[in-house]
């Protein structure tokens, strides 16, 4: 047996600097970041690219709050799950464009090191540990998906 | 429906309201203006949040690394009001939640799984004005108890208490740590003692044998006003 391949990550996020501290927190949770965009269209293409496993999107792009029909295409046509990092949570469409969930901003440290180790188990398993860690909300359809663990734990 | 003439919003000339359509734009744009400002105030704050992390990795200096996170949990209280301010009402903040969310920080920013760390807690609403005050407050006192009230190796036990009662918000935090032992207080403890004051709040950080036991007693009703002038 060898030991189970990180999952590959794209970064979808306009500030630089978030998105480097953001690879940081990916590569501390031992993932694997595949790239990073900075547009939605930019995103879109990067994630046919590279069919990443997981794509953590911001709300506000480049070119202006694309994130959401960005998301709703890397699901529909790349088949990565997405996770929403946004300030604009409030905003999000009730069917979260097809995304798994989302981790409101500002967040912490801990908030994404726990969610990315928690959405690695369910990706793995196809159904969660546990009820979702603060600060991560899961979208209605992902958490009737990965209802599995959560019925057992209440 | 109101007589009086509103400054600013257009309308007919007499009798009859100011027209709604008018006034639903006008609403609409307050409202998106509104949301722009609180996105930016977020997206600053997890800007700094990254400077300062990014910073303290590339910081070899042991004494120094410690001065920027302990830098970066103070910002960091202060951006998870913020999260947490505008989810529900954005006039008032639910202290309870936000001790929930901090607890799990602190606790993971210190590395310490082998501390239990019990919760006891009301669900309060304070003045929004107020909420990063008290989170300071509430950040330094737990963040004393899970970084210095156990050297590594010692399990313990922390608990937070927060009840209503009286026109009274009454917090808790206790250990059964190493206690004060004689230390001068650090900074953490000014700014408790200052936001304490700023509070109206009574404060007392006492040796509790065992451990350290802080309470605060911060009357509901005096909301710091903004006051031109300070005593």
């Amino acid at each position: 047996m060898t030991a189970p391949d990180p999952l590959d990550v794209l970064i979808v996020e306009d500030e630089v600097l978030l998105a480097e501290e953001l690879a940081f927190l990916v590569r501390e949770a031992g993932l694997r970041e595949v790239g990073r965009a900075m547009s939605s269209r930019e995103a879109v293409a990067l994630a046919a690219e590279l069919t990443p496993d997981l794509a953590l999107v911001d709300v506000h792009l480049r070119d202006g709050p694309t994130g959401v029909e960005a998301a709703r295409l890397i699901v529909q046509d790349v088949g990565a799950v997405v996770l929403f990092m946004t300030a604009n949570v409030a905003r999000l469409p009730s069917d979260y464009a097809g995304a798994c969930g989302v981790i409101g901003k500002p967040y912490s440290e801990r908030a994404v090191k726990t969610a990315l180790a928690y959405l690695e188990v369910c990706l793995r398993d196809g159904r969660a540990p546990g009820p979702p860690p603060l600060g991560l909300t899961l979208s209605p359809r992902y958490r009737e998906l990965w209802d599995g663990g959560l019925a057992e734990t209440g | 429906m109101n007589d009086q003439p509103e400054a600013g919003l257009p309308g007919p000339e007499s009798g009859a309201g100011p027209d709604a359509g008018a006034l639903e734009t006008a609403l609409a744009q307050k409202s998106a203006l509104l949301h722009e400002i609180d996105h930016r105030v977020k997206n600053n704050l997890q800007l700094i949040a990254s400077l300062i992390l990014l910073q303290s990795r590339r910081t070899a200096d042991p004494a120094a690394r410690a001065a920027l996170k302990t830098v970066l949990e103070r910002v960091a209280a202060v951006a998870t009001v913020h999260r947490r301010l505008f989810q529900n009402d954005p006039l008032s903040f639910d202290v309870a939640d936000f001790i929930r969310d901090l607890t799990g920080d602190l606790a993971a920013s210190a590395g310490r799984d082998d501390l239990e760390i019990a919760l006891d807690l009301d669900h309060i609403a304070i003045p929004a004005a107020s909420a990063a005050a008290f989170a300071l407050v509430v950040n330094e006192l737990l963040g004393n108890a899970v970084k210095h009230a156990f050297p590594p190796g010692r399990r313990g036990r922390v608990s937070v208490r927060l009840s209503n009662g009286d026109g009274l918000c009454r917090l808790t935090i206790a250990d059964d740590g190493v206690g004060l032992g004689g230390q001068p207080p650090g900074f953490g403890l000014t700014i408790v003692k200052l936001l304490g004051q700023q509070l109206h709040a009574d404060v007392q950080v006492e040796d509790a044998q065992p451990g350290v036991r802080a309470t605060v007693i911060v009357p509901m009703t005096a909301v710091p006003k903004p006051d031109r002038a300070s005593p």
